[in-house]
């Protein structure tokens, strides 16, 4: 008896606390499609009196939002894939071979998780201005090709794959560079997923290096479009509530279809690290 | 295990040629250099306006160490800091404990869900709590029946911030809390059984223990990245009312790129660097502690 008590307010403290994570998300959701004068009246409800698809319309025409979001997505995939392969070669190298001064290059990439951006952007900015890079796109891809939050993770998966492995495709005369594309790298699938993840959603959401490196508007990235169009139309909301939602869902959408592999690729770097 | 084995053939040689070069000349110009001219910078008058790059000693540390707004963007960040590292950890761990229970089905639901806000863009998440912060017409002083102005109000605001990223991260305590019970051995808690531990002893003196890998990892990654956080200032509040919610890196924002003080800029950038490297290893000296 006590044991089925214990686990109904188990259920219900969870389930509470779900609801509180994801109501902001529904809230935001459903007024997007909410007339200005409806989000802002003092009767409140949660669903909107009818659904409206105007604040997306307008959006679009006021604001070519569609715009920065086609870029975001650009620059967000052309990242993640560099980093996910700079992070499984370096993973690879560090995590299995055997070499002087590795310990050493290893404690660098360390460094590089924990130094803060501020210490490294105004000198980063400071170059970039010099070579001339501003408002490229080369200037947005160059910094991120290489991530040690990723070099860690896949150096963990890279070293629990086992030796015998790797020494039986030797064996069987397969070069390195052959071993890691064909052998390695779908062998870490969990881990990838995980960086692909996280890289994708940190490019997505970056706001300062974009804003410092782009002028033109049309070059622009998601996150700066939103800080954009707020300071330019800052009392539509039922326009920012579309746009937030926008750019929240599809990041939404790629996690819970990855979940599963992600999950585990996320646990294995913090179990054993 | 792992054989001491030098590298055999040609082609592992380069391969470890291409990979490390690489890497090497990535974090020469993206790591060292960059600190070597903060460095060498925060010891300059240092405006990329003006083009002025001028000597002044130890003048900018001597201006930040006077410089109430510094002082006050430190204790915002400890506060914050503070605040929502041991609400991660304390949430995290207990949802990924009753997660975790043998009681509990639709694990990878309540999972999924917990997951959600800390897979979403930070600054859109920052104006959707803007506006549920908002007095009129908010979420939350509509749900509790509240009038404050929390963003607007100095006593408030800081909690708005904290209450937002508390929100957007614990989820990814719950994962990694989760994953590592799930990979505890279960032989530790048959003989605890035997021994006629309760529940509450197995916890403190048997899971909490072997949990510490876990717990190392959460919070020195929550105090290296929260000692970063600017967007929910920059989106929210930036900085107000007053000086109530700067936060350090914020303060480094607001000197570097709004008023062009790079010297400056680079000082205080350091103290956040030198603020980093004491907390790491704090943490890692009292985890360690424990040990014994």
């Amino acid at each position: 008896m006590k044991h089925r008590i214990m686990k109904i307010v188990l259920y219900i403290v969870l389930a509470l606390l779900g609801v509180v994570t994801v109501f902001p998300f529904i809230w935001m959701v459903l007024s997007s499609f909410k007339t200005n004068r409806e989000i802002q009246s003092i009767a409140q409800s949660l669903l909107p009196e009818e659904f409206i698809p105007d604040n997306y319309l307008n959006l679009q025409q006021t604001f070519d939002f569609l715009r920065y979001f086609a870029n975001s997505l650009i620059i967000a995939v052309i990242v993640t894939a560099i980093v996910i392969y700079t992070s499984c070669l370096c993973g690879y190298v560090l995590g299995k071979y055997q070499f002087r001064g590795k310990n050493i290059i290893f404690g660098f990439v360390m460094m590089t998780m924990m130094v803060p951006w501020s210490v490294t952007i105004i000198p980063r900015y400071t170059m970039f201005m010099q070579a001339g890079l501003q408002d490229t796109y080369i200037s947005l891809v160059l910094p991120l090709m290489v991530s040690g939050f990723g070099i860690f993770m896949m150096k963990q998966n890279m070293e629990g794959i086992p030796d015998e492995l790797i020494e039986a495709a030797r064996m069987d005369g397969s070069n390195e560079f052959q071993t890691f594309h064909k052998l390695i790298l779908p062998l870490c699938k969990n881990g990838i997923s995980a960086i692909a993840i996280f890289q994708f959603l940190w490019v997505w959401e970056d706001y300062l290096w974009p804003y410092l490196m782009i002028d033109s508007e049309s070059k622009q990235l998601l996150a700066v479009g939103l800080t954009l169009f707020n300071g330019r139309y800052s009392t539509d909301y039922g326009g920012l509530f579309a746009a937030t939602t926008i750019s929240i869902i599809p990041v939404i959408a790629v996690y819970v279809i990855f979940q599963k592999r992600f999950v585990s690729g996320v646990a294995a770097g913090a179990v054993k690290g | 295990m792992f054989k001491r084995r030098p590298l055999q053939s040609k082609s592992e040689v380069w391969m470890r040629n291409i990979a490390m070069g690489f890497l090497i000349l990535y974090m020469t110009i993206f790591l060292i250099i960059p600190v070597v001219i903060v460095i060498a910078g925060s010891f300059h008058q240092w405006n990329p306006l003006n083009e002025t790059y001028k000597w002044i000693g130890i003048d900018n540390y001597i201006r930040m160490f006077s410089y109430p707004t510094f002082w006050q963007s430190m204790a915002n960040t400890v506060i914050f800091c503070a605040v929502v590292v041991i609400f991660r950890v304390l949430l995290g761990l207990a949802i990924a404990y009753a997660l975790n229970s043998k009681m509990m089905r639709h694990k990878t639901l309540f999972r999924t869900i917990f997951y959600m806000p800390t897979v979403t863009p930070l600054v859109a998440v920052a104006y959707v709590w803007k506006i549920m912060y908002n007095p009129q017409f908010g979420l939350i002083d509509n749900i509790f029946g509240l009038d404050i102005n929390w963003l607007f109000d100095s006593k408030f605001a800081l909690i708005a911030l904290i209450a937002m990223t508390v929100w957007k991260d614990f989820g990814y305590a719950v994962i990694l809390f989760l994953s590592g019970l799930m990979s505890l051995p279960s032989d530790c808690y048959e003989s605890a059984g035997i021994d006629g531990a309760n529940a509450w002893q197995t916890f403190r003196y048997i899971t909490l223990p072997l949990l510490k890998p876990t717990m190392l990892f959460v919070v020195v990654t929550s105090i290296i990245s929260y000692l970063q956080a600017y967007v929910p200032v920059l989106v929210m509040t930036e900085g107000g009312p007053g000086t109530s919610t700067y936060l350090s890196s914020y303060l480094v924002y607001d000197q570097a790129f709004k008023q062009y003080n790079f010297g400056f800029a680079s000082a205080i950038s350091l103290f956040i660097l030198v603020l980093t490297a004491i907390f790491t290893v704090i943490s890692f000296r009292v985890t360690g502690a424990q040990e014994s």
